[in-house]
């Protein structure tokens, strides 16, 4: 029973994730829960845009990206209303358990993308803010979100 | 009545079992395949190897079992493969632990499962699996009670032997490991780190499907999915080779997403045993070279 459920029920996630394929996930409800996955799909592609630009040696674009990163971080606490989970979604109730781990673990991500923009709008090693801006999504992610099924 | 030597390990026969003053004369006359292995070169493989994690449960302690391995045949847990006496492998000699990993033959319980893929690690060198053990000699010993099998399947040991039979490829074991590059890659992915062993979808009876070879699959250990990891637009195709490390390495993905669930373990070692983040460096790099050669297979897995 538990191999079948196990089978219908990732197929259904599969059908899910393949329908919502893109920029707008339609299996979320509107309001903070949608919002905030299009945020971090927002993030996701500024740090794509990040880690090329930083092997590229482009600092301008380096910067842009980064700054679009730190943006996005200030919004994080209020796209997390208390006890905003929803089967869909990969927030884990731990967000509000902990929340001042959470809110710290934002902070520090604004803190990090800062130091990217700082760094690549002066003359320093842009290859090494790119480490702890990573080490701090992981670190959210680690703690904060459902792993991927 | 004599058996050809036992010490080269022999599918259905533990070295224990070869009795008499016959075999007695054969394991003195013949020289033991397994020459002692370095620990220190061993931990590294071990590392390559996620840290046998299957072997170790979420919180540790490393190698001591009850490691989950959902199957479709049910959930088995990983044995107790540290050095104690009564419930590890701390009695096994050198041959014995080999064959397990190797050739699929536990001492004293017979053919393993295919959930244990030795039909994978059958290809390493007798120098890498030598050290690898001398590696799992230091591991602090626990006592621990292997934890069996859940799930139903009649004439269990019968049904191992005739999956090995059948479906075992022979091992293409080459003398000595390549050190370097794509071949080396290739080396580590196939027989050590063992890639394949989730990345390629399995058939209804538990057999990597040799076509789909590293293309991912919705439906992958315990129902999670499993990327496509060859060099095809819908898997790993526009990364770079530095991408592929950075995932070996951290868990990193190119938008500095993380990845989470098995291959995290993997990276990071579960129970504060050593993953793939703590190997040699330039074997990453080896396999992110190897596996931007393989066959590019066209397979979406997920939304990515």
């Amino acid at each position: 029973m538990r191999k079948w459920s196990l089978i219908i029920s990732s197929s259904l996630l599969g059908l899910g994730v393949a329908l919502s394929a893109g920029a707008t996930d339609v299996a979320l409800p509107a309001g903070p829960i949608h919002d905030r996955h299009e945020l971090m799909e927002g993030i996701g592609k500024s740090a794509k845009a990040l880690g090329e630009a930083a092997k590229a040696g482009d600092r301008a674009k380096a910067a842009t990206a980064a700054a679009s990163i730190q943006e996005s971080a200030k919004k994080i606490p209020d796209l997390f209303p208390k006890g905003s989970t929803h089967p869909d979604s990969r927030a884990k109730p731990e967000i509000w358990e902990s929340w001042d781990r959470f809110m710290e673990l934002a902070k520090q991500l604004e803190a990090a993308a800062g130091n990217v923009v700082t760094v690549a709008e002066g003359e320093g090693e842009l290859g090494a803010t790119t480490g702890p801006l990573f080490a701090t999504c992981k670190s959210c992610h680690d703690d904060f979100r459902v792993p991927e099924e | 009545m004599c058996e050809r030597p036992a010490l080269v390990t022999t599918r259905g026969l533990s070295a224990g079992r070869v009795a008499g003053a016959c075999g007695l004369v054969l394991a003195i006359a013949v020289a033991p395949v397994l020459a002692a292995g370095d620990a220190a070169r061993g931990r590294d493989l071990f590392a390559l190897a996620a840290g046998c994690s299957c072997h170790t449960a979420p919180d540790g302690p490393v190698g001591a079992g009850g490691g989950e391995v959902p199957t479709p045949f049910g959930t088995f847990y990983g044995t107790n493969i540290t050095p104690d006496p009564e419930t590890g492998i701390g009695r096994w000699s050198d041959a014995e632990i080999a064959a397990a990993i190797r050739e699929g033959d536990a001492r004293g319980k017979g053919v393993e499962s295919p959930a244990m893929p030795y039909y994978q690690y059958a290809g390493m060198t007798d120098a890498d699996v030598a050290d690898l053990i001398a590696y799992l000699r230091t591991l602090p010993a626990v006592r621990r009670e292997n934890r069996p099998h859940e799930g139903e399947l009649p004439l269990a040991r019968s049904a191992y032997r005739a999956w090995r039979l059948v479906f075992a490829p022979a091992p293409a074991r080459p003398a000595t490991a390549p050190t370097s590059g794509v071949a080396r890659g290739r080396y580590l992915a196939d027989h050590v780190a063992i890639c394949t062993d989730c990345h390629t979808p399995r058939s209804r009876l538990g057999v990597p499907v040799a076509s789909r070879y590293l293309a991912g699959t919705a439906d992958g250990p315990g129902g999670a999915a499993v990327p496509n990891i060859t060099p095809h637009a819908t898997g790993i195709g526009d990364w770079s080779v530095d991408d592929v490390v950075n995932v070996l390495a951290l868990g990193m993905l190119p938008n500095f997403d993380n990845v989470q669930g098995y291959m995290a373990e993997v990276v990071d070692g579960r129970g504060g045993g050593p993953g793939y983040g703590d190997a040699p460096a330039a074997d990453r790099r080896a396999i992110a070279e190897y596996l931007m050669t393989v066959p590019p297979i066209d397979n979406v897995v997920g939304d990515e």
